[in-house]
C-alpha cells in the first residue's frame, strides 16, 4: 500500500473514479467538466448512475454526519444531461508492426514508452493490430473502448443477436431502460469498434482460431448457467431460473405466470425478478430468502421499494422440495437460524427442525446463484477453477494461454457492473503491455483517508439526501417504465453542494513562513503548527479556503480551485463584459451554496461569478476587478449563522471594508464596491453608479495593455 | 520578530512619484510572519500603485518579488537581474531589510514601504506586543521574564514609580504596570530578593553596535562595513 491516500469515495470505487472532483463539478453547475472527469474512467456513465452498487456511498463520510451524498444519482443526472455530447473521441491514428519496440527492458523502452494518442501509426492502409473480445457486457465493452483509445483495432462477438449481456438481458427495464444501454453501447461503438453478433464461442468459432487472426483475446462471457438449490422435484414444470426468466421479458416476451410466484434467493437478480413478476400481474409475489434483511446481497432501499410495491420478503427460509404433479403447486420450505461466521464472513444459516411449511406457488423462480458456462470453453486449453470460471495469473487476467487474457463475471463469478469494468479496464492496460511487450506494471495502490475527527464533525451543519423522486406505485405495477426518476438540476446541485470535498482542501507549499495564522484562524481547527511549517491534515479539512485567503505569504493552495484557476475565471468574465461594451460594467460574486440555481439577480446586465463560499475572496480578488476595467462590484454576503465555511462571511465582510478603504485612497471611490442582499438593492447600486460614471481607469486608454 | 507594518498608501504614492519603474520586494521573514510585507501585501500594493498612477494619467511599470529575508546579502543577491531594470525598489521589509538591499544596489534608490515598529510578540489573532528593546544588557533573568527596559513607559530599571495604579501605567491606562507585573511574578517564583540588586545602572549601548564572532570566522579579513 502506498502512502497516497484518497478520499474514501475514490478509494472504494474499483476503477477508482475522481468522485469529488465531479461532484464539485456539478456543485458549481459545470456538467461537462462532470462527464469528462467521469468517462476519463468510466465508457457506462448512465449505467453506473442506475445500477451501480456504489461502494462509494457506502464509504463517504458525509454519513459520520448525516447520510452520504447520492453519488450514483449525481452521475446519472451528469451523463443524461449531456448526452450527445462527445467527450471521448477516437483515435487518429493505430499500432502497427512497424514502431514495436525491440527488446523489454531496454533504455529505449524506459524512456519512450508509447503513450496515447500516437503519432506514428498505421494510417494509409494498415491494419494495426487487432484484439479479440469475446463478449458484449460491461466488461468486454469497457476493455474494447479502453484498447481502441490505446490504438488498437477491435472486434467483439456477441452470442445474442444485440450487445450488452446482463446490462440488457439481466436487468429489467424498470431499473435500467434498455435504450440508456443502447445509447452507452453506441457510443463506444462509435470510436471505431466492429461488432459481430450471433456468433458464439464454442459453436461458431474458437479462441484457437480467434488467435489466427488477432494479435490477443480478451474473454468476457459472464457468468450465466443457473445454480439449482439440491431439493427434489426441481425439474416440474413452472420452475424456472431467474436469469432465463429476465431474459425472456428482456426479449419482449411476456411468460404467463399465474397468481402466486415464490422466488427463490435474495441478491439483485431474486429482487429483478419479483418486481417483474409484479409487472406482469402476479398478485402474490414471495422471495423466500435463507439469512436475513442484513446480509442481503441487494441493498436496503432497493428492498423496501420491493416491498412497497407488494411483494412479500420470507427472510430464514430456505426450499426443502418443490410439490406438484406435473405442475409444480407448493414449495415446501424450513425456517433458518443464523449460526457462526461462514467463509464468505456472513453467518452461516441453518435449518431448525421440525419447522416445515408449505408456500403455494404457481410458478417457482430460482435465483439462487450462477457459474459460468463452462461448456463452450471446456476444450480451449484454459485452466478452469471451481464452478466452471476461468483461472487467471494475476489481476491482469492473463490465462495460461499465450495472448489470451479473461476478466467479468466469468473469472469472478457473479458481481457487480462496476466490478466488471474494473476487471475490462485491468484486461485493457495488460493486453496493451503484452502487445508493446512492456514490462508488467506495478499497479497503483492507494489508502482511504481516515475518518472526520469527532471534533471537525460536529462543527459540520447537518443537511439531509436530496430524494430521487420516484414513479408511483400505482404507475409502477403495470409498466415496465423507469423507477427512478432522477433530479432537476436545482436538486442534483443541491446534493452535490452536500459534498465535503474531501481531498480538494489546503496544501501547504514550501513557502510557508510558519506565522500560523491558519492555525488560528481555521474554522474547523485543522492546521497545526508543524516543526517547521504549518501542517495541514488534507484529509481533515473541509476546503473552505479561509487560510489560503489570510495566508500572508500565498504559501497555500487549495485543490478545489487554484489562485490561476480563480485568476483567470475573473478575467475571462470582464473579458466578455468589455467585448459587449455594456456602459456600465458591473461585476457581481454570489454564493453558490446560498443560490444553487444560479446568480441571484438575472437581467441587470451584472456580469456574475458564483463562487462555493464568497469567504474565500480575498482583498486582491476584491479591487482586481476594478484593475481590469469594471465599474462597479457587488458581492452577496450569508448571513452569519448559515455560512457554510462557518467564518467565510465574516471573514468577507473584513475583506470588503480593507478593499472599500483602498478604492478610497487609491482615488476608484469606495462606493463601486457594495454589498447587496436583493434584486432591489442591486438596482439601487446601478443607479447610484451610473451617477458616479465609468472607472477612472478606463478613461482613455484600455486597461492593461 | 520584527514587528513592522505598512506606512499610509499617500507617504508610498509620494515617494515614488517621480520613478516609473519601480519593483517592490516583500520580506518572507518576520514582516511577513507579522502579516505586513510578505507576497500578499506586495502583491495588493502593486495593484493598488498601478491603479492610483492609472488615475493621475501617469503609468508606471510595477514589479512584485518576495525573497526569504532581506537581511541576508545572499538572499539579495537573487534579485540582482530584476534590480537592474526598474528605477526605484520599494522594500516591504522592516529597516534592516531597506538597508541591506540598498547596501548592495548603489546605483538603485531603495524605499522603505513599511514603518519598523518594534521587537514583539504575537498575543492572538492580529495582535503583537513590543516585549524586547535590544538593549544589549538583559536582565530577564532578575525581573521575572518582563523587561522593564521595553514594557515600562519610562524605561525605569528601578521601578516602580509613583504613577502606577492598581496595576495600570499612569502613561495609558491601557498599558499594564511592567514592574507591577515584575513584583507578581517575583512573588510567584518566591524570587522577590531580586528586587533587592535590580537597581544598579544598565550600560547604555554604543552605537551603531556590532557583531563580530571571530569563533565563527576563518579570515581575519575585514567585515564588509555595513
Amino acid at each position: 500500500m502506498s502512502d497516497k491516500a484518497i478520499p474514501l469515495c475514490q478509494a472504494a470505487c474499483p476503477i477508482n473514479t475522481d468522485v469529488p472532483g465531479y461532484v464539485s463539478a456539478i456543485s458549481r453547475g459545470d456538467l461537462e467538466r462532470a462527464i469528462r472527469i467521469i468517462r476519463q474512467v468510466n465508457p457506462f456513465p448512465s449505467v453506473c448512475g442506475r445500477i451501480c452498487t456504489r461502494p462509494c456511498e457506502s464509504a463517504c463520510r458525509r454519513a459520520q454526519i448525516d447520510e452520504p451524498i447520492a453519488i450514483a444519482a449525481l452521475k446519472r443526472f451528469a451523463s443524461d444531461q449531456t448526452k450527445g455530447l462527445k467527450v471521448v473521441q477516437p483515435p487518429e491514428h493505430f499500432y502497427n508492426e512497424t514502431h514495436m519496440p525491440t527488446k523489454v527492458g531496454t533504455k529505449e523502452n524506459e524512456n519512450n514508452p508509447p503513450s496515447p494518442p500516437f503519432s506514428k501509426g498505421g494510417m494509409g492502409g494498415f491494419p494495426g493490430e487487432k484484439v479479440a473480445v469475446v463478449g458484449s457486457g460491461p466488461a468486454g465493452l469497457t476493455a474494447a473502448h479502453d484498447l481502441t483509445l490505446l490504438g488498437y483495432r477491435v472486434t467483439v462477438f456477441e452470442a445474442q443477436n444485440i450487445l450488452g449481456g446482463m446490462l440488457i438481458e439481466g436487468i429489467p427495464e424498470y431499473r435500467l431502460p434498455k435504450d440508456v444501454v443502447k445509447e452507452e453501447i453506441d457510443y463506444i461503438l462509435s470510436l471505431g469498434i466492429e461488432a459481430k453478433r450471433g456468433l458464439s464461442l464454442g459453436r461458431d468459432f474458437t479462441i484457437e482460431g480467434l488467435l489466427k487472426d488477432y494479435q490477443a483475446v480478451f474473454l468476457a462471457i459472464g457468468s450465466q448457467k443457473s445454480l439449482l438449490p439440491r431439493c427434489n422435484e426441481v425439474e416440474l414444470t413452472g420452475i424456472i431460473t431467474a436469469v432465463e426468466f429476465l431474459k425472456q421479458v428482456s426479449q419482449g416476451e411476456r411468460p404467463l405466470l399465474g397468481k402466486r410466484v415464490v422466488i427463490v434467493g435474495g441478491g439483485h437478480t431474486a429482487i429483478d425478478a419479483a418486481r417483474t413478476c409484479v409487472r406482469l400481474g402476479s398478485s402474490e409475489v414471495t422471495i423466500i430468502y435463507r439469512r436475513t434483511l442484513d446480509e442481503m446481497p441487494a441493498g436496503k432501499a432497493e428492498v423496501e421499494e420491493t416491498e412497497n410495491e407488494g411483494v412479500k420478503i420470507r427472510y430464514l427460509t430456505a426450499p426443502v422440495e418443490f410439490l406438484g404433479n406435473g405442475n409444480v403447486k407448493k414449495v415446501r420450505c424450513i425456517k433458518m437460524q443464523l449460526g457462526e461466521l461462514d467463509e464468505s464472513g456472513r453467518r452461516r444459516p441453518l435449518p431448525i427442525e421440525n419447522s416445515e411449511f408449505e408456500i403455494e406457488a404457481d410458478t417457482v423462480i430460482l435465483a439462487i446463484g450462477y457459474i459460468p458456462e463452462a461448456e463452450t470453453i471446456k476444450d480451449s486449453g484454459l485452466i478452469l477453477g471451481k464452478n466452471g470460471t476461468v483461472v487467471v495469473k494475476d489481476d491482469t487476467g492473463a490465462t495460461n494461454l499465450k495472448g489470451v487474457f479473461a476478466g467479468g463475471d466469468v473469472v469472478s463469478g457473479p458481481s457487480s457492473v462496476i466490478e466488471a469494468i474494473a476487471s475490462g479496464k485491468k484486461a485493457a492496460r495488460a493486453i496493451h503491455r503484452y502487445l508493446r511487450n512492456l514490462p508488467d506494471e506495478k499497479m497503483e495502490e492507494y489508502s482511504a483517508f481516515r475518518l472526520l475527527d469527532d471534533g471537525i464533525v460536529k462543527l459540520i451543519s447537518k443537511s439531509n439526501m436530496q430524494k430521487v423522486s420516484t414513479l408511483p406505485i400505482e404507475k409502477r405495477i403495470n409498466s415496465f417504465a423507469e423507477v427512478e426518476l432522477g433530479y432537476n438540476f436545482e436538486q442534483a446541485v443541491k446534493e452535490a453542494q452536500r459534498c465535503l470535498s474531501c481531498g480538494t482542501g489546503a496544501v501547504v507549499t514550501e513557502n510557508c513562513a510558519s506565522c500560523l495564522n491558519c492555525v488560528r484562524i481555521c474554522p474547523y481547527g485543522v492546521p497545526v503548527p508543524g516543526r517547521e511549517i504549518a501542517e495541514i491534515d488534507i484529509s481533515q479539512c473541509q476546503a473552505c479556503g479561509i487560510c489560503v485567503s489570510e495566508c500572508p505569504a500565498s504559501a497555500i493552495n487549495l485543490k478545489l480551485e487554484t489562485k490561476e484557476q480563480v485568476r483567470a475565471e475573473m478575467e475571462d468574465i470582464i473579458n466578455i463584459a468589455m467585448k459587449e461594451a455594456q456602459e456600465i460594467l458591473t461585476i457581481g460574486f454570489y454564493c453558490q451554496y446560498k443560490s444553487p440555481a444560479g446568480h441571484p439577480g438575472g437581467g441587470n446586465g451584472v456580469y456574475w461569478l458564483g463562487k462555493l463560499c464568497t469567504g474565500r475572496l480575498d482583498v486582491f480578488q476584491l479591487i482586481y476587478p476594478f484593475e481590469l476595467g469594471a465599474d462597479g462590484l457587488v458581492i452577496t454576503v450569508c448571513p452569519d449563522q448559515e455560512c457554510h465555511s462557518r467564518d467565510g462571511s465574516r471573514w468577507l465582510i473584513k475583506h470588503i471594508e480593507k478593499a472599500r478603504e483602498i478604492l478610497d485612497e487609491i482615488g476608484i471611490g469606495a462606493n463601486r464596491l457594495s454589498i447587496i442582499s436583493d434584486v432591489e438593492e442591486l438596482s439601487d447600486f446601478r443607479k447610484r453608479l451610473l451617477d458616479v460614471g465609468i472607472n477612472p481607469l478606463r478613461k482613455g486608454k484600455k486597461v492593461k495593455e | 520578530m520584527i514587528v513592522a507594518e505598512i506606512k499610509p498608501f499617500e507617504e508610498i504614492k509620494n515617494m515614488i512619484k517621480n520613478y516609473q519603474k519601480v519593483l517592490i520586494v516583500g520580506c518572507g521573514s518576520c514582516v511577513t510572519v507579522c502579516l505586513t510585507g510578505g507576497e500578499r501585501q506586495v502583491e495588493l500594493l502593486a495593484s493598488a500603485l498601478r491603479m492610483a498612477r492609472k488615475i493621475e494619467g501617469n503609468d508606471i511599470t510595477v514589479g512584485e518579488l518576495t525573497i526569504r529575508r532581506q537581511c541576508d546579502p545572499e538572499f539579495i543577491e537573487q534579485i540582482k537581474d530584476e534590480a537592474a531594470q526598474y528605477d526605484v525598489i520599494l522594500s516591504m521589509a522592516c529597516g534592516a531589510g531597506v538597508q541591506g538591499i540598498a547596501e548592495r544596489f548603489k546605483d538603485i534608490p531603495v524605499l522603505p514601504a513599511m514603518n519598523t515598529m518594534f521587537l514583539g510578540v504575537s498575543d492572538g489573532q492580529g495582535t503583537w506586543v513590543e516585549v524586547c528593546a535590544a538593549c544589549g544588557d538583559c536582565i530577564l533573568w532578575k525581573t521575572g521574564g518582563i523587561c522593564p527596559v521595553a514594557r515600562c513607559a519610562k524605561g525605569l530599571v528601578n521601578g516602580p514609580c509613583g504613577g502606577s495604579q492598581g496595576g495600570l501605567c499612569e502613561v495609558s491606562k491601557d498599558v499594564p504596570c511592567a514592574w507591577q507585573l515584575i513584583y507578581a511574578r517575583l512573588v510567584r517564583l518566591n524570587l522577590q530578593h531580586f528586587l533587592k540588586d535590580i537597581s544598579q545602572q544598565k550600560k547604555q549601548p554604543v552605537r551603531p553596535r556590532r557583531l563580530v564572532r571571530e569563533d565563527l570566522r576563518l579570515k581575519k579579513e575585514p567585515t564588509k562595513g555595513v
